[in-house]
């Protein structure tokens, strides 16, 4: 099976850095926010993906959560502090 | 001479056309954890008008709470006060009118049922496995679930409004399950530390319980219709403050598929909206 693979950025919410990954549609969204942590040595802990204002699932592929090429997600941490 | 007016000590309040003090009044919230978000919300529940208080916490205080809690003090911390205790007793003192009760101990030690007994739960958890715990409960006791979080200058306020939308658990990932059993704090025996320990600080501290409890007073109003549609991100280091949306997850424990028979043959499941 031939995967189609596409460009998009993802913006490090904490520096305003971005980093620019090629992925292909059955990437999931997981995958994406390990990648990325790991890119920019996050400190362990719980991060989500957000596009515009939807956070997206970390289950669903890039393909399922509306993800297309050129999009630029943001990386950001979820705080679980109290 | 003062008149009426000024002898009321909700009188501003009532100024807010949409807010119901009556049912605030008799609003049963469940505030579960005591520490830093704790003591703010507890105190902005006092002051808003929720009288009947039940605040939940297993630990006890230590002088590293006290940059960020109203209601801890040296003594509290020399003594190792219980925080659930502590900040009952400190919603007592600002509201002479309110029945705030403790319980020292573990969430996870309730049974299913304890929160039948509350109309709102609030979340000031500093764990992931708590959040997941307390989320799924309310949920399923259908209890609205008014969730917050922070780190350093970052907060995060999640409304829950079961039956319908989308839960905590809904807007989690891998990477919370891989620190799900980690505490994001600062006290506590027999724990695994999150490290290096979370920054916190009092004013995203403030802001977040502020929310937290402006959507309760929507709640006990009965205006959800006001509410977050879903969650509340503020970075105070950008000074950004934004709504942002979870989308349900139908493969989230707390939203089982609903399976249709359609015809002997045929079965079509989806989640519950």
């Amino acid at each position: 099976m031939v995967l189609l693979t596409f460009r998009l950025k993802v913006k490090n919410a904490e520096t305003g850095a971005t980093v620019e990954m090629e992925l292909d549609g059955d990437n999931s969204v997981d995958e994406m926010i390990e990648s990325a942590a790991t890119f920019w040595n996050k400190d362990m802990g719980a991060y989500v993906l957000r596009k515009g204002k939807k956070v997206l699932r970390g289950g669903s592929t890039l393909k399922d959560a509306g993800v297309m090429a050129e999009d630029v997600l943001e990386l950001i941490p979820d705080p679980e502090g109290g | 001479m003062p008149g009426a007016v000024d002898q009321d000590t909700f009188d501003r309040s009532r100024r807010v056309g949409w807010l119901d003090l009556d049912a605030i009044f008799r609003t049963r919230v469940l505030m579960i954890g005591a520490g830093a978000l704790g003591n703010e919300v507890g105190k902005c529940l006092a002051l808003s008008g929720f009288r009947r208080v039940t605040v939940v916490d297993m630990d006890h205080v230590v002088g590293s709470n006290l940059n960020r809690c109203l209601f801890f003090t040296q003594e509290d911390a020399r003594t190792g006060s219980k925080k659930a205790e502590v900040v009952a007793r400190g919603i007592m003192d600002i509201s002479p009118d309110a029945r705030a009760r403790a319980v020292v101990g573990r969430l996870e030690d309730l049974p299913g049922s304890f929160y039948d007994g509350f109309d709102i739960v609030l979340g000031c958890l500093d764990n992931i496995a708590a959040r997941i715990h307390a989320n799924s409960h309310a949920y399923h006791a259908g209890r609205p679930y008014v969730d917050g979080g922070m780190e350093g200058f970052i907060g995060r306020v999640m409304v829950c409004l079961p039956p319908d939308g989308p839960c905590v658990q809904c807007g989690m990932n891998r990477s919370h399950a891989k620190v799900a059993n980690m505490r994001f704090s600062c006290t506590g025996e027999g724990v695994v530390f999150h490290e290096p320990r979370l920054a916190a600080e009092i004013t995203t501290t403030s802001l977040v319980s502020a929310v937290m409890v402006r959507e309760s007073l929507k709640i006990a109003s009965g205006r959800k219709d006001m509410t977050l549609r879903n969650t509340f991100y503020y970075d105070g280091q950008r000074n950004v403050a934004e709504e942002m949306e979870v989308p349900l997850d139908p493969r989230c424990p707390n939203h089982p598929p609903q399976v249709l028979q359609v015809s002997e043959n045929h079965i079509m499941s989806g989640s519950v909206q």
